[in-house]
């Protein structure tokens, strides 16, 4: 029975070769789709589950929310938080700080930058990966020692067993403790080397390590077994609320209206996108379109075989009626038929494991997860997983031809009549317009994604970042260096401008204060951001004066006087540039209005405020990504910054000569540190890069939906021309021209697509201004967009219907009529 | 009207070739019934799709009026006969999905008429054999004889010169093909000219000119007193 069933299933295969070769094709497109996306998602959903206890470790996040912005979630914490949570909430058993810094590592008189952290000791035991050397309990006691992954090992000491060896670590001579297998594609941690927070390279300054202030460290929490994670969630706002508040001589700002901490599991931190992390976080929204996607491609695949299987169903009605003459009951012809879809199904499986090991390595490379794997030969889950798609996969596209073809009636079938090679047409044209909905939509989004990058991307930044290269995070006496170092660059022709400051666009940190008019009080005042910079900082970016003057090297009231310990009481005079944000913000009519004003900069030392001057406003600028609206902000000249990064101009096309000078009269100073030069415009692509990815991979997955809808098309609309051979050689009989015949083929399956536009229109429209109100600033949805997108399926329906129609027109009316 | 010069059509198929007519030569006038005669397989339907313009002969010409048409293309042929041709099959050939009235309105359709004329002129032709009652039935839900009335309607609705008729009383019983031969001579009469394929001495008699053929050949043509 079943070898019997077996041999007409791969008899019909190879019989009808165009069929088969459409069905399997569009399952294994769609499978390998599903696959892909399917690792990509449980990729994402499987962050940090590889600890013990893990349901009983809780990640602090804060929500930090500024007067006059929108409150924005972030991983970075106030050094005294952790310390301070496991004092204030009796059921916190253990607590865990790490913090990212960039060091520079030496082998062999070579210097290197490596991405590097700074934890407390109790790091490993909340995270107690696998040491593949020393030992763990132990390894960040010593404040000299460091762990490393084993790639780093393997870079730094070879084959050698690297436990007890010592490292050069940002000039420090430390021992390394203990090597740590590689971090899994699936975890929100990132780094190379790991520190004791005591280490005596940990970059952190001083007095941001007891800075209530200050976003800095990612902070985690064990809890005691059974503790209630919601407990502690309550008792949170009464925590901040306790924070001793920040003094300054105008008055108090109490760090709990400002940060609000609140707890979310381990497993589910990834799944929270917040600013500061080391790896960015995934948003639930962008999981669930993927999955959409991949059920979408699924369906259309499904529709394909669902419609060729019912459309070709007259060719299979007499095997049936026999079937059922010799006995065979209408439950056992659908296992049969059921049977055969699984069998397809199967085959295109064995297609789409092919396809996605072809596929893998450049997908984890696009994606940026090399090591992310598709075990299905290891893993018994992934075999698993996959047999369910088969089943599920087979079992939706076989169903309905199942019980439409078992249906047939022995005693008209074999009299001759066709069995209703019109029947199920209705629902044909349904899952046609349904598939071509579903493309339609997914190309239209695809669309506003692209539209909304390229604008993002496109749209005035407000500065130039062509042509800039920054000299990223010099601290201490490194800066000190930087000064001599800018100095000299200064002098070289090559060089446009040169110019420290505390922070450059993309560089993701910033610095806030609260500003007000001379003799309003701080409850009056404004948060602004600030950024400390240099006199030429302006010319390095080339942002446009508005109004006023920039600040100039020869007037010394334009530099923020220094602090004098002495007298706290005195106050601190400056100059001050602001944008043209901050001018609205601040209450200015115009930005000449603002020039020549005085505004007061609250002191936290416990002194006297600064009282500055404006002295000129420049046009607004994105620091940020463009999702977020220009902050208002003020600029001004610290004496001696402690921080910062170097912005060099270059003259347009010199910057082969000036990197060379840039590199070697950095290597003249400072020996002991790899340049740590990087590109702005370099750095900003890498702002959105993710933005970007997303929107290639989801045009993909769309395009592919295209194509099996399109293939989907092809066997239909060649089927169509076979079943309606005779009626077009009647027609042709009777006068119609060639152009008839094909006007006829192509209206008939232009109109499902052109229903399809309908549904997918309203849909599309809905969900992407949803999508768009994301972004701060955001291109409107073009109406043209959606037209295109209709016109290309309907050219894509016409390309395939076309080629049949034509050959089906053009051939003599007798070939159709022969057989009468 | 049409002339037919040492006209051959061969057949290539992969493994044979046939010849199914040879070297055949026929002249039919204007309001003339002819009725062509022969066993299976001696060319009787090549001969009629080729006089009906549907296929192209191998060699030879085919004078209608006084063009060669012999070596015209799809697209040429193909205005020629539906100003001037119409078609009777054996198996009537109906399209399933539509009904008498649709069935029969779709030999005007490609005509450029209005569709109020093209309203008119098919009650008058279903009026005509007999079949308006049952204008709003599908195909399948008529009789054999129903079926080739219908099908005699969407033949003449547009008014052809000539009717060819490829044995279309085969698949009938004998009333309904004798009703189907006074039919056609009744168009006739109207002055219609009709060609006629048939394996039927009887209805053979209905037809002023039998032509026999035999292996692709013409083998006797008699003329039946009038
Ligand atoms: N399209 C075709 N291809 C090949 N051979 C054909 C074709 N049409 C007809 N024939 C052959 O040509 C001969 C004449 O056929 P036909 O004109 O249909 O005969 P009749 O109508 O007299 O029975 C037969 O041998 C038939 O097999
Ligand atoms: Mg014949």
């Amino acid at each position: 029975m079943f070898a019997n069933y077996l041999t007409v299933a791969l008899r019909m295969l190879v019989k009808h070769k165009l069929y088969s070769a459409i069905t399997v094709a569009g399952l294994a497109l769609g499978l390998a789709a599903a696959i892909l996306i399917g690792l990509f998602v449980h990729n994402e959903l499987t962050y940090d589950r590889d600890v013990t206890d893990v349901d009983r470790i809780q990640q602090v996040l804060v929500t930090a929310t500024l007067p006059g912005r929108a409150p924005e979630d972030g991983a970075s914490l106030p050094m005294p938080v952790g310390p301070a949570l496991k004092q204030a909430f009796p059921q916190v058993a253990d607590v865990a700080r790490v913090a990212a810094q960039t060091s520079s590592l030496k082998r062999d008189e070579t210097l290197f930058s490596e991405p590097a952290a700074v934890a407390d000791a109790s790091f490993f035991r909340l995270f107690d990966w696998p040491f593949l050397a020393g030992a763990r309990a132990t390894a960040l006691d010593d404040p000299n020692s460091v762990v490393l992954t084993r790639k780093t090992a393997a870079k730094y000491f070879g084959d050698a067993d690297p436990l007890g060896r010592t490292l050069l670590v940002d000039g420090h001579l430390l021992r390394v403790t203990g090597v740590v297998r590689d971090l899994p594609p699936n975890t929100q941690f990132a780094f190379a080397l790991l520190l004791p927070m005591d280490s005596p390279a940990n970059q952190l300054p001083d007095y941001l390590r007891e800075h209530w202030g200050g976003l800095i460290a990612m902070t985690f929490l064990k809890l005691k077994p059974g503790a209630d994670a919601d407990a502690i969630q309550a008792g949170l706002p009464a925590f901040g609320a306790a924070i001793p508040p920040i003094r300054s001589n105008t008055g108090e700002v109490h760090l709990g209206d400002v940060f609000k901490f609140f707890l979310v599991p381990l497993t589910e931190a990834h799944l929270h996108p917040v600013r500061n992390a080391m790896v960015e976080g995934t948003s639930p929204l962008e999981i669930g379109i993927f999955t959409a996607v991949a059920v979408l491609v699924l369906a259309i695949a499904c529709i394909n075989f669902m419609n060729l299987a019912t459309a070709r169903a007259s060719l299979r009605a007499r095997e049936v009626a026999l079937r059922k003459v010799v006995g065979a009951s209408r439950g056992q012809i659908m296992v049969q038929f059921l049977g055969e879809s699984i069998l397809l199904t199967t085959l295109s499986l064995i297609l789409a494991v092919a396809l996605v090991e072809m596929l893998l390595p450049s997908f984890t490379t696009f994606l940026g997860k090399p090591s992310l794997a598709f075990d299905y030969l290891r893993d018994g889950r992934v075999l698993g997983c996959l047999a369910a798609l088969v089943l599920v996969v087979g079992g939706v596209g076989g169903l309905y031809p199942a019980v439409f073809l078992s249906a047939f009636q022995p005693g008209p079938v074999l009299k001759g009549n066709s069995g209703g090679s019109g029947a199920g047409g209705r629902l044909r044209v349904v899952l046609v317009v349904l598939q071509f909905a579903i493309s339609i939509s997914l190309m239209v989004a695809t669309g506003v994604v692209y539209g909304q990058l390229a604008y993002a991307q496109g749209r005035a930044l407000g500065f130039n970042k062509e042509d800039v290269v920054i000299l990223t995070d010099l601290y201490g006496p490194d800066v000190r260096k930087a000064e001599t170092l800018r100095d000299a660059l200064r002098q070289d022709p090559r060089i446009v401008a040169a110019s420290l400051a505390q922070s450059y666009p993309g560089s993701g940190t910033e610095n806030n204060t609260g500003v007000h008019r001379p003799g309003a009080t701080v409850d009056d005042g404004v948060v602004l951001r600030q950024d400390a910079v240099d006199f030429d900082y302006f010319a390095a970016l080339g942002v446009p004066l508005l109004a006023g003057r920039v600040f100039d090297r020869r007037s010394a009231a334009d530099t923020l006087s220094p602090a004098d310990p002495a007298h706290p009481e005195k106050m601190r005079h400056g100059g001050l540039i602001l944008n043209r944000a901050a001018v609205q913000r601040l209450g200015y009519p115009t930005p000449e209005a603002a020039v020549g004003q005085l505004l007061i900069l609250p002191s936290n030392l416990g002194s006297a405020g600064i009282e500055m001057t404006v002295v000129g406003v420049v046009e607004d600028f994105h620091q940020a990504s463009v999702h977020t609206a220009v902050a208002p902000q003020i600029f001004f000249v610290a004496p001696s910054p402690s921080d910062g990064q170097l912005l060099i101009r270059v003259k347009a096309g010199e910057m082969p000569g000036a990197l060379d000078l840039i590199d070697r009269t950095w290597r003249q100073m400072m020996p002991d540190r790899p340049v740590p030069r990087v590109f702005l415009d370099a750095q900003l692509q890498s702002v959105y890069e993710r933005e970007i990815k997303t929107g290639q991979l989801f045009a993909a997955f769309s395009g592919l939906a295209i194509v099996i809808a399109a293939l989907g098309l092809f066997g239909l609309a060649s089927f169509t021309a076979e079943r309606r051979t005779k009626e077009i050689g009647l027609r042709k009989v009777l006068g119609a021209g060639v152009t008839d015949i094909v006007r006829l083929l192509v209206w008939q399956f232009s109109k499902p697509v052109l229903v399809a536009n309908l549904i997918a229109w309203p849909i599309a429209w809905v969900a992407m201004r949803h999508w768009l109100d994301g972004f701060a600033d955001r291109v409107s949805l073009n109406p043209l967009l959606f037209v295109a997108s209709g016109l290309s399926a309907l050219m894509v329906a016409w390309a395939t219907v076309g080629l049949h129609a034509a050959r089906v027109a053009a051939t003599k009316p007798v070939v159709a009529l022969r057989y009468e | 009207m049409l002339k037919l010069v040492d006209l051959t059509k061969v057949y290539r198929t992969e493994e044979v070739e046939t010849t199914a007519l040879n070297q055949v030569n026929i002249h039919i006038k204007q309001g003339e019934f002819v009725a062509i005669m022969g066993p299976s397989g001696c060319g009787k339907s090549s001969l009629l799709n080729i006089v009906g313009m549907l296929d192209n002969p191998s060699s030879g010409q085919y004078w209608f009026g006084d063009e060669d048409v012999a070596g015209y293309g799809e697209r040429k042929l193909a205005d020629i006969r539906k100003k001037n041709i119409g078609f009777i099959f054996q198996s009537f050939n109906l399209i399933d999905e539509l009904t008498v009235f649709e069935n029969v309105e779709l030999a005007l359709l490609y005509h450029d008429i209005p569709a109020r004329e093209r309203k008119e002129r098919v009650k008058e032709a279903l009026a005509k054999v007999n079949i308006a009652h049952r204008e709003s039935h599908l195909p399948q839900q008529l009789s054999g004889g129903q079926q080739q009335r219908v099908a005699i309607a969407r033949a003449v609705v547009s008014r052809p010169r000539m009717l060819l008729a490829d044995e279309p009383t085969g698949n009938l019983d004998s009333a309904n093909g004798e009703e189907v031969m006074n039919m056609l001579t009744e168009l006739n009469g109207e002055g219609t000219t009709i060609v006629m394929v048939t394996h039927s001495m009887p209805h053979a008699q209905y037809a002023r000119r039998i032509i026999n053929l035999f292996d692709g050949q013409v083998v006797a043509e008699n003329l039946r007193a009038a």
